[in-house]
């Protein structure tokens, strides 16, 4: 088992979740797991067995039926709807399907996380081409997705999660429709992110990126942690 | 907020969705031009109502022969009854005094008047115009009520053409004899029997031609004249037009909500995906709703525009075509600023409500 680092800042803490679907699946049983600020973190395991569901609960996108979440300090469980959108803000999220608007530009996509929070247009003219530079797709601006490679899409949808600069950035399973070329690049983008000081949570299959990396790898069976170890492997 | 790019979400959400948009601008469109239509209308009939509202006045002609004890007396049983609202006196010298007013510009016909042959008046004005007929009746027993004369009904005659113009409310009543005195006189000074000048008369029951010009009609009104029937039908007519409208318009209203409603739950469906992403990148509820609030105003607010147009139209060719034709009718536009305000505001309050509803249904966030 993993070492705790009890004296950094911790940006997740899952006590003793579970997560049981209706009418009876289990999504995820007695999860405990802490990620400090800055972590790099992969989340493996097979198919159905609870990565997404550890996601969505960390969005809140629905309530564990036992235990408790905290997400930068605030605990979810009694966190009022109201503040819901503000939780949301301080996290990038990355699917797998990327998740643009067919009908808004490359930019018009980036810019709508910067809209939604508020932002003056001015400071939206400026940041949205700045993002997309880092991504690589200076020169898409004013593409629509379907014109873009699925790579390209999901740097699009990177940006967007990161245009905010959240503390936060969870992709699950992004490199799930890439090639391996692809998702290289992605990766390189994800790990760029988080040597800025963001937290980086990455569900994925992928095992090769995950030997590759040693990052911290937690894995999940059948709902349960079985392995949270440091510079770890795929296994 | 930033409000344009919600209204760019809206007007893309409207032209995506254009076949229901355009069903709901419709329905709006119909439902406001009634309501349009139905103010001009209604305002209309309103003048047109207190026009003759004014008229329902019961004049009592008296006697010559009555003693101003008589008179007074007379005065104190009128004033003394619930019905009445107003009581005035008119004198023998004031009539004349109105008369000559009238007559202004062609005095010679007075002088073809020996003394002053109008009889003095009590005017009455009630407090409810149906019962005029139940306190006319209880009057005409009086013994000062001069049962001879004779009057002419001014509500089917025209002040604005040259007419010898005797009318109700001005306390202006000849007896026969006088009347058709100055009846020669026009006839005299005109030179035309068939004329301009000559005046038409008609009366209802009891119309009795005089004797010296086939179109002169003169009719027996027995010392008491009232505006009755016809004014009564007036009014309950625009009782039962309004109602009418109103649950015509409130119908057309209910069906404008439901159709925007319907639109705005389509353009939510459409837009789900979006919702989704947005919900995921922190958008706050009202962020959400608002294009879709803007989308059911704006629908509302097309739909008026066009209506707001029509009525205009309507108003224009109305006062154009048939006024001319029919002065009398002296038909009366709505004001500008109040029809914009009751047609605009009234279709984006429906849109809003539209899509609110829509909202509330089909977007729990
Ligand atoms: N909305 C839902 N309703 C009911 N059951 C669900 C729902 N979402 C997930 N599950 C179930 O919960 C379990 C965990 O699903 P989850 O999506 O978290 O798996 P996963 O690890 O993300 O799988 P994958 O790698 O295929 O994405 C599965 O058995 C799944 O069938
Ligand atoms: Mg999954």
């Amino acid at each position: 088992m993993r070492p705790r680092h009890d004296d950094g800042v911790r940006v997740i803490t899952f006590e003793n979740v579970s997560k049981i679907y209706e009418p009876n699946i289990k999504g995820l049983e007695n999860v405990s797991v802490h990620i400090e600020r800055g972590e790099f973190c992969f989340l493996v395991g097979h198919s159905g067995s609870g990565k997404s569901t550890f996601i969505r609960l960390l969005l809140k996108e629905f309530e564990p039926n036992e235990g408790s979440i905290t997400v930068a300090g605030r605990n979810l469980q009694r966190m009022r709807r109201s503040a819901l959108p503000y939780h949301r803000r301080n996290i990038g999220c990355v699917f797998q399907d990327f998740k643009l608007l067919p009908n808004k530009t490359v930019a018009d996509n980036v810019a709508y996380s910067l809209r939604v929070t508020g932002q003056a247009a001015r400071s939206i003219r400026r940041k949205v081409p700045e993002i997309l530079q880092l991504v690589g797709l200076g020169d898409k601006m004013y593409n629509y997705p379907d014109e873009l490679s699925a790579g390209q899409q999901q740097r699009v949808s990177v940006a967007r999660a990161f245009v905010n600069h959240p503390s936060l950035l969870v992709a699950d399973e992004p490199t799930g429709n890439l090639d391996p070329d692809t998702s290289v690049g992605i990766m390189q983008l994800l790990y760029r992110i988080n040597r800025t000081g963001t937290t980086v949570l990455m569900a994925t299959h992928d095992r090769e990126m995950v030997d590759k990396m040693r990052k911290r790898v937690i894995a999940l069976e059948d709902g349960c942690v079985i392995r949270d170890e440091d510079k770890g492997l795929y296994r | 907020m930033p409000f344009r790019f919600f209204f760019n979400e809206a007007v893309n959400s409207l032209v995506r969705n254009w076949v229901m948009s355009i069903a709901a601008i419709v329905t709006v469109l119909v439902s406001m031009f009634i309501l349009g239509v139905g103010t001009f209308i209604f305002i209309n009939l309103q003048t047109a109502t207190k026009a003759v509202k004014g008229k329902l006045e019961i004049e009592l002609f008296i006697d010559s022969s009555a003693s101003p004890e008589e008179i007074d007396r007379l005065g104190e049983q009128i004033d003394a009854m619930p019905e009445v609202r107003e009581l005035r006196f008119i004198s023998k010298d004031d009539a004349m005094e109105i008369m000559r007013e009238r007559l202004k510009g062609s005095e010679e016909m007075l002088e073809a008047v020996s003394g002053n042959p109008l009889p003095a008046s009590y005017q009455i004005v009630l407090k409810e115009p149906e019962k005029i007929e139940a306190v006319a009746s209880s009057l005409y027993g009086d013994p000062i009520v001069d049962k001879t004369v004779r009057s002419t009904l001014a509500d089917e005659m025209d002040s604005s053409d040259n007419y010898m113009v005797v009318s109700q409310g001005e306390g202006i009543k000849f007896d026969q004899k006088t009347y058709l005195r100055i009846d020669e006189e026009i006839l005299r000074v005109s030179g035309d029997p068939q004329g301009d000048r000559v005046p038409v008369m008609r009366g209802q029951s009891g119309t009795e031609t005089a004797p010296h010009t086939a179109s002169a009609t003169i009719y027996k009104v027995d010392g008491i004249k009232t505006g009755g029937e016809t004014t009564e039908r007036v009014l309950v007519a625009t009782k039962y037009l309004l109602a009418g409208g109103s649950g015509f318009v409130a119908l057309l209203a209910v069906a404008s909500v439901l159709l925007i409603s319907n639109t705005i739950r389509l353009s939510i469906f459409a837009r789900r995906r979006e919702v989704e992403i947005m919900r995921l990148v922190g958008a706050t509820n009202s962020f959400i709703r608002w294009p879709f609030i803007i989308e059911g105003m704006t629908t509302g607010m097309l739909g008026a525009t066009g209506a707001l147009g029509l009525v205009l139209l309507v108003e224009y060719f109305f006062v154009k075509n048939v006024v001319t034709q029919m002065p009398f009718l002296g038909a009366e536009t709505v004001p500008l600023l109040w029809l914009v305000g009751l047609i605009v505001g009234g279709g984006i309050l429906l849109g809003s409500i539209g899509s609110s509803l829509a909202l509330r249904r089909f977007l729990r966030i």
